[in-house]
């Protein structure tokens, strides 16, 4: 759905508006965010060896020498995500986000142990689905389960394809938010770039010129409480192929 | 070898035609479908492949085994018809004939749904590597679509299988994690290889990594490779899986894949690309 990609652009847009962030890779076993950032030959300690208690967090923080108040504290690799428990993840949290503006738990994909440890110190959720039938039917799931912790919610939705939109073929994002009803946060259109700048390490906010740099930007301005319109991506069609699964999705 | 017996084999037609013909069979193949990284298209392919082989003539049971997220009966278009779960099968409270779920489209498939509700903790593993070698009784293949992530969920959903197609997109992240999984996976399952959403321009412009990048770093069997298009996207939310199409790339793609697993020597199909040179330092990187 692209939380990693999220989690990336997001942390370094906010680095880049002069904020204080520590980006955490809650994947123990499957982490990417390094890879993502372009600093995965630089990491010495990891999440786990601080949750042990075995190195202090400062240690194990990276910093991203691009975005110099932007840190990551990477998952291990070689671990299982229950080899941390829920209080030691909202501990470590808690003491990134005394250290910084923002602590932004980039989660694995699910709703098993390492979604309920990426969650644990988490004071808001940002939600991440693709305007896909299948996506938008999980988010809502998630949207459940944060909702039972009394998280506030906000809503992304990646990967748009507008012409798609306007052909009947997507669901719109007035489509997505009205089955989730959760508050938007900002709507990233599918841009071949991203995957570019991904593979390469290099977050697509450090380039003026990208468009979707420019998405980012507003959206880190939405997160500081600024009022900031949405680009029109086009509406969608309520009838004809989507009759069915809109009504079932709303149904359900 | 297995011989069928009369009872309790869904469904019965098949079975009796089997029985009264004396025709013996042997256990069908159990092929989990995982890819570690969420999002790459396991789902897609899981449906097609299964779509695919069951327009073979091939008798396909397909498990979603992503409880609490699950998607394969959207996928296939079945989302109304479901009454039983997989736990329900598990914990004994509906029969594996109430719960298969016969498909819309193709004859011979079926479809065992996850529960919505429920937690994948409260899957017993003996329970599942079971039921997959019961259902390996009743047919040709037993496809078990697996969460993403290599937690509970993925361990259950390997449990019955004894072969796995690891999905994988051309991005550093879903290769490296597929790599993790196979390392998970060990040596039994043979793993083979699907290459899903590729973008043939992109890898022209060297800003995608080309199918040789992917299979140079995990040296996997390739199965096929899938490219990136928006019927994908819209035939997924009509429930009516492309393999339905019998013309067009992506739809041949399927059936050259589901061909090249029940064993036809045919090549495995590629997309359009030329060779990019960009992701060396990724993959110096990924490799140490």
């Amino acid at each position: 759905m692209g939380k990693t990609t999220t989690t990336v652009n997001l942390g370094a847009a906010l680095a880049k508006a002069g904020k204080r962030v520590i980006l955490i890779d809650a994947d123990i076993g499957l982490r990417n965010l390094d890879l993502v950032l372009g600093l995965e030959k630089r990491i010495v300690f990891d999440l786990v060896e601080v949750a042990e208690g075995r190195c202090q967090l400062r240690q194990a923080l990276i910093r991203d020498k691009r975005f110099p108040s932007l840190s990551l504290l990477p998952a291990s690799q070689t671990r299982d995500k229950d080899s941390v428990s829920e209080e030691q993840f909202a501990s470590l949290v808690d003491q990134a986000a005394q250290a910084s503006d923002y602590v932004l738990v980039d989660s694995p994909a699910g709703i098993e142990g390492g979604f309920r440890n990426a969650i644990a110190g988490a004071t808001e959720a940002i939600v991440v689905t693709t305007p896909e039938v299948s996506a938008i039917r999980d988010a809502d799931r998630i949207v459940g389960k944060l909702s039972d912790k009394a998280l506030p919610i906000r809503l992304i939705v990646n990967r748009l394809r507008p012409e798609m939109v306007h052909t009947g073929d997507m669901l719109s994002v007035e489509d997505v938010c009205e089955v989730l009803a959760i508050e938007l946060l900002g709507v990233i259109p599918d841009d071949e770039e991203i995957i570019d700048t991904t593979n390469r390490g290099e977050p697509i906010v450090l380039d003026e010129t990208k468009r979707l740099g420019a998405i980012y930007n507003k959206i880190v301005r939405r997160l500081e409480g600024e009022i900031v319109p949405f680009t029109s991506f086009g509406n969608g069609y309520r009838q004809g192929l989507f009759g069915r699964i809109f009504a079932g999705l709303k149904a359900g | 070898m297995h011989v069928l017996s009369q009872t309790g084999d869904a469904p019965t037609t098949e079975t009796q035609r089997r029985a009264t013909t004396g025709e013996t069979t042997k256990l069908g193949r159990a092929i989990v479908v995982t890819s570690g990284k969420g999002g790459v298209g396991k789902t897609t392919t899981t449906a097609n492949l299964g779509t695919a082989l069951a327009q073979r003539g091939a008798r396909v049971a397909l498990i979603d085994a992503d409880i609490g997220l699950r998607n394969l009966d959207i996928v296939l278009g079945l989302e109304n018809r479901v009454h039983y779960h997989l736990l329900d099968v598990l914990e004994e409270s509906a029969t594996l004939d109430d719960a298969l779920v016969p498909d819309k489209h193709s004859e011979g498939l079926f479809l065992l749904a996850a529960a919505q509700a429920r937690e994948k903790d409260e899957v017993d593993t003996d329970k599942m590597r079971a039921l997959v070698a019961s259902l390996r009784e009743r047919f040709d293949y037993v496809i078990i679509d697996s969460p993403a992530g290599i937690e509970k969920g993925f361990k259950n959903a390997v449990a019955g299988a004894h072969e796995a197609i690891v999905v994988c997109t051309p991005e550093v992240s879903a290769v490296r994690d597929v790599d993790r999984v196979v390392g998970l996976l060990g040596n039994r399952f043979r793993p083979q290889l699907v290459i899903n959403r590729v973008r043939p321009q992109m890898v022209k412009k060297g800003a995608m990594m080309s199918v040789e990048d992917v299979e140079a770093f995990l040296r996997l069997p390739l199965l096929g490779v899938i490219a990136d298009e928006p019927q994908i996207i819209v035939t997924a939310n009509r429930g009516e899986p492309i393999a339905l199409r019998h013309e067009g790339q992506t739809a041949n793609a399927y059936h050259a894949i589901a061909a090249r697993v029940a064993g036809e020597d045919v090549p495995a199909p590629r997309v359009e690309f030329k060779k990019a040179t960009l992701f060396e330092r990724i993959f110096r990187g990924a490799k140490a």
